[in-house]
């Protein structure tokens, strides 16, 4: 029987913060740039912005991710219980991993999703913000 | 203890796969029932056997119709980055804080029956391949359904998940984001090959069986590059190259 092996990832471990920090920015800028173009590309930007965000948080606050969505939600909680992030965005954080999947793998409109991508991408500033100013 | 005469077999993964199979009488399908929860025990781990579990619990207080492990692990196929798939038909339980990358997709039996008759792939890969932990009768009328009228995933419709994947992943591409252009444009050469082998009547089996049923279907390229994805590492150089590939084929 196989069985999962641990995802331990080399390549991101090179990867810094810093540099997480930038791409989540970089990512974060074409979702609101999407705001006005596809809102389905606007949740992938988002996402992925999420993403690197809580990855250079959990790496300066030494929370495994082993590049895992479960393991990022995960991460958004602790990250909030501990005061590094004023908002649990572990809910926002799971809502968009199931609906970013959704589009890309079925082409669900996100508008039948009853899901406000602007108010994802104003939560998701804050996160970046706070990597950012805490990367600097 | 009563014995079972009929031996449910899995149609093959071709356009006449299903054609070939009788209808299942209860008979028939009881003896699918207890084969695929047999396949599930085997092919889950004792941590994922928990997960299994506690979803199964949680949908059957929800009065679910009918639930199915699906992809890699129904398969016994997984690989360092599979998921753990289901479908549930009826409510859709809670997956929270279960120690793991969960896909759930949740159908009422009506937009099931829906999605089967509109080619949704997906819903045919469970009714196909799915491991079924339990059904109340629903899925055995799906499958009847399915066979009856002969029905097969609808080409098209992958090719336009396809051709978006594909766009989407190659703007990622230029980003520097490796860990998301890798698994991005993982998910883009599988829409890609399931496009390819819906459209040569052959019906696409889990991530990691996709690159040998390319070979077979003379996409050998296509085949190196969801490989790649899955056991490799290649370079964000590399992918762009095979995404620009896989967007020439799904122009042409």
């Amino acid at each position: 029987m196989r069985r999962s092996r641990s995802r331990v990832n080399a390549y991101d471990g090179l990867v810094s913060p810093k540099a997480k920090v930038e791409i989540a920015k970089e990512h974060l800028a074409k979702a609101q740039e999407e705001l006005n173009g596809d809102h389905r590309d606007a949740v992938q930007w988002t996402f992925a912005s999420l993403e690197a965000a809580i990855d250079a948080l959990a790496a300066e606050a030494g929370i495994p991710i082993d590049q895992q969505h479960w393991k990022r939600t995960d991460a958004a909680k602790q990250l909030h219980q501990t005061g590094v992030l004023p908002s649990d965005l572990s809910e926002l954080h799971s809502e968009l991993n199931f609906l970013r999947k959704a589009i890309f793998y079925d082409g669900e409109d996100i508008e039948e999703a009853g899901f406000s991508v602007e108010d994802a991408v104003v939560d998701v500033e804050a996160v970046v913000e706070i990597a950012s100013e805490r990367a600097s | 203890m009563t014995t079972l005469t009929k031996s449910w077999r899995q149609p093959a993964p071709t356009r006449k796969g299903l054609a070939a199979l009788s209808p299942p009488d209860p008979e028939l399908w009881e003896s699918r029932l207890s084969q695929d929860r047999k396949r599930a025990t085997a092919n889950q781990s004792e941590a994922l056997l928990r997960i299994t579990r506690a979803i199964e619990d949680r949908s059957r207080e929800l009065g679910a119709d009918a639930l199915v492990l699906t992809g890699s692990t129904a398969r016994n196929r997984r690989t360092r980055v599979s998921d753990l798939d289901y479908h549930v038909i009826g409510g859709k339980p809670d997956i929270d804080r279960l120690p793991s990358d969960i896909d759930l997709y949740s159908d009422e039996p009506d937009a099931f029956l829906a999605k089967l008759f509109r080619g949704d792939d997906f819903a045919h890969w469970t009714l196909r391949y799915g491991c079924i932990l339990f059904d109340d009768g629903v899925l055995r009328k799906a499958l009847n359904a399915a066979i009856e009228h002969d029905l097969w995933p609808d080409a098209e419709r992958k090719l336009r998940q396809a051709r978006r994947a594909i766009g989407f992943s190659r703007k990622l591409a230029t980003t520097g984001d490796h860990a998301a252009l890798l698994e991005v444009s993982r998910g883009a050469f599988s829409l890609t090959a399931r496009w390819w082998l819906i459209s040569h009547d052959v019906f696409p089996l889990a991530r990691d069986e996709l690159a040998q049923q390319l070979v077979e279907t003379d996409q050998p390229g296509l085949a190196r590059a969801l490989e790649g994805t899955i056991h490799r590492r290649p370079s964000a150089a590399e992918i762009a190259s095979r995404l620009a590939e896989a967007d020439q084929l799904t122009a042409s």
